[in-house]
């Protein structure tokens, strides 16, 4: 047996089983959402493109299209900028290692909670009456505060959670890479009269472009699939202040409307918008880091 | 331009100490090599000047003020990297400007300066380039013009050109030497490359286990070498030696070897007592046998180095070794003598290891 045929024999399971896991679920998508299915009846017409011009003067779809953008915008810049901050301070003022280790063992442990149950812990903390943050803002004379009730912070109250998770572990990531980065530039930078800040502002972070790119990017995928943090949070409320796209597609397909046919379009659309937004941005990106 | 003074300088890692009460001067202009085979502490002691490294006891002064405390930008000192350190992401004339930038120095001022030391060092074609994409000469050479632009009190280099091939190390050493007489910078070079030493320094400091072994001219370390581990680490091929006993007529005798000492330069040196005499390859000529003072012996090899040969022989059962450019008449297993000029001989107390020689 050739070593090319082996390759192509060992590999036929495994994409055989994503392919139909896939494909099949894809294509089971674009079929139902040709059609006016819905879970109250049994009977269906074939409707062509009908659900997709209507998702189109669909207002609600077109804020759950706005909420997504923000929620990835404001979890992935949020993420980062806490990684950044946090894993250069840590670099530059705790430089004992026993120390350090602790400190990133600490900040792994919010990413190893399951979402539901940093959902869970959050919506507690929040809470007006029991809260522990409302207890604080008290003591200085603030509210309460409805975090999760109020539509102007509903959306950042639940992305301080996505963050408080993903930047904590990116914090550990980066300090790690900026263990990795060779001294001699940043002791060349300290002879040149550099300030701490723009020794990381000029040397160590654009040392680590690339893997500052891969970083944004893992989470931006990661927060396309953040439907159980706001779901358990918020369910999308108030009203439609934090209804993302995922969470509109289930509310109509499956918890209220049963309209499986136009939330399978809603899908698919979601799938081709994000497809498309990302190969443009890895381009971009990679073209960037060179 | 400045001078250099460190007292008292100590520096340990945590209980292990590196460097012990190091005192050194270093005059306005000079070109000083810190020489020593690695470990020696001759890189931790340059890293202290610059700032680098903190120092556990001493003082650090440069042109009158002491430094000791000052963070390494506020010292005037530029450093050249082994590694070239450059900053990956930066153009050649970013990284050649960056430290003038952080001074916030006017863009119109650096353009020039910029020019300037690009024509020096024949960088002008390359200042739009990523260090990627330049050879290692190249590289070093923006190395030092990151650190020439900054007009510093005092230059560092840290081995700057280990990680070049031989023909490049030897143009590269020739620039450096040329710019120091251009410039004249004091300037603090580190390697552990002898050859290298001897050929760029005004002074050397020979270094071993966080001590100064020996500091003066490329001359004064070659001719008369302090120590027996001086005259081992300087010169190519090393030094013969050579465990003799002293008899009358200051004549040192080692089996059937007998060497005459100059009675001046070893007037100190008593009948009957030990010494290590030290015998330069470079110093010894072959002559016809029967030479009064010649060393008779086998060729055991012959090792062809251009112009000359190095002839290594067994000389009642020591190996010794001579060169000589008429090597090419020699094989293996031939009788050789050979004659040293009695002023040329060094010995060593075979304890302490310090020179005999009295000035």
């Amino acid at each position: 047996m050739t070593r090319k045929r082996f390759v192509t024999l060992s590999l036929v399971p495994a994409i055989g089983l994503l392919a139909t896991l896939a494909l099949v679920s894809v294509a089971g998508a674009v079929w139902f959402s040709l059609m006016n299915r819905t879970l109250r009846s049994a009977d269906y017409d074939f409707v062509g493109a009908y659900n997709f011009l209507r998702l189109l003067r669909d207002r609600r779809f077109m804020n759950a299209l706005e909420i997504s953008a923000l929620w990835e915008i404001i979890t992935v810049l949020g993420t980062l900028a806490l990684a950044v901050l946090l894993a250069v301070m840590i670099f530059e003022t705790v430089k004992k290692p026993l120390w350090r280790n602790l400190l990133c063992f600490a900040f792994l442990v919010p990413v190893l909670l399951p979402r539901v149950a940093a959902a869970f812990i959050w919506r507690f903390l929040y809470s007006p009456s029991l809260g522990v943050i409302n207890y604080l803002c008290g003591l200085v004379g603030i509210g309460p505060v409805e975090f999760l009730a109020d539509p102007s912070l509903a959306l950042i109250s639940v992305a301080v959670v996505d963050i408080w998770q993903w930047g904590l572990f990116f914090t550990v990531i980066l300090l790690k890479l900026l263990e990795t980065l060779p001294r001699d530039p940043i002791e060349a930078a300290l002879l040149d009269r550099a300030r701490t800040w723009e020794i990381h502002a000029y040397v160590t972070l654009p040392m680590l472009k690339g893997p500052l790119i891969s970083l944004a990017l893992v989470k931006a995928v990661e927060s396309l699939r953040s439907f159980d943090l706001i779901f358990v949070m918020t369910g999308g409320g108030p009203g439609t202040a934090t209804e993302t796209l995922d969470l509109y597609a289930y509310q109509m397909g499956i918890n209220m409307g049963g309209r499986i046919s136009y939330a399978s379009a809603m899908s698919i659309l979601l799938l081709i918008v994000t497809t498309v937004a990302f190969t443009i941005i890895w381009k971009a990106g990679k073209k960037w880091a060179s | 331009m400045a001078n250099i003074s460190c007292t008292d300088i100590v520096k340990s890692y945590g209980a292990h100490p590196v460097i012990e009460g190091m005192n050194l001067d270093i005059p306005d202009h000079e070109f000083v090599v810190f020489l020593g085979p690695s470990g020696c502490g001759k890189s931790t002691m340059l890293r202290m000047i610059a700032g680098l490294e903190e120092v556990t006891g001493g003082r650090i002064v440069i042109g009158g003020t002491d430094v000791t405390t000052l963070p390494p930008g506020e010292r005037g000192v530029a450093m050249v990297f082994q590694s070239y350190a450059l900053y990956p992401h930066m153009s050649v004339a970013d990284n050649i400007t960056f430290g003038l930038r952080r001074q916030g120095i006017a863009r119109a001022e650096i353009a020039p300066r910029l020019a300037h030391v690009a024509q020096m060092l024949g960088l002008e074609p390359y200042l739009d380039r990523k260090p990627k994409n330049l050879s290692g000469g190249q590289q070093q050479r923006v190395a030092m013009a990151r650190a020439m632009i900054k007009t510093p009190k005092v230059f560092l280099f840290d081995e700057p050109l280990s990680n070049l091939d031989a023909k490049l190390r030897e143009k590269l050493r020739t620039e450096i030497r040329k710019m120091h007489l251009q410039l004249k910078t004091t300037t603090i070079f580190v390697t552990h490359d002898q050859l290298e030493a001897m050929t760029i320094a005004d002074r050397i400091v020979l270094m071993r286990d966080g001590r100064i072994e020996q500091m003066g001219s490329p001359d004064e370390i070659f001719e008369r070498p302090a120590t027996r581990f001086v005259a081992d680490f300087i010169g190519t091929p090393a030094m013969n030696f050579l465990h003799a006993t002293m008899q009358d007529g200051h004549v040192a005798r080692a089996g059937n070897i007998a060497l005459r000492l100059s009675p001046t330069d070893f007037p100190r040196l008593r009948p009957g007592q030990n010494v290590e005499l030290g015998l330069r390859p470079a110093r010894m000529k072959l002559c016809p046998e029967g030479t009064p003072g010649a060393l008779t012996g086998t060729v055991v090899l012959v090792e062809n180095m251009g112009a000359e040969g190095q002839v290594i022989t067994d000389v009642d059962g020591h190996e010794m070794s001579f060169t000589t450019p008429a090597f090419r008449g020699l094989a293996i297993g031939d009788r050789v003598s050979f004659a040293i000029d009695p002023g040329h001989v060094h010995a060593f107390d075979p304890q302490s290891g310090h020179s005999l020689r009295e000035e």
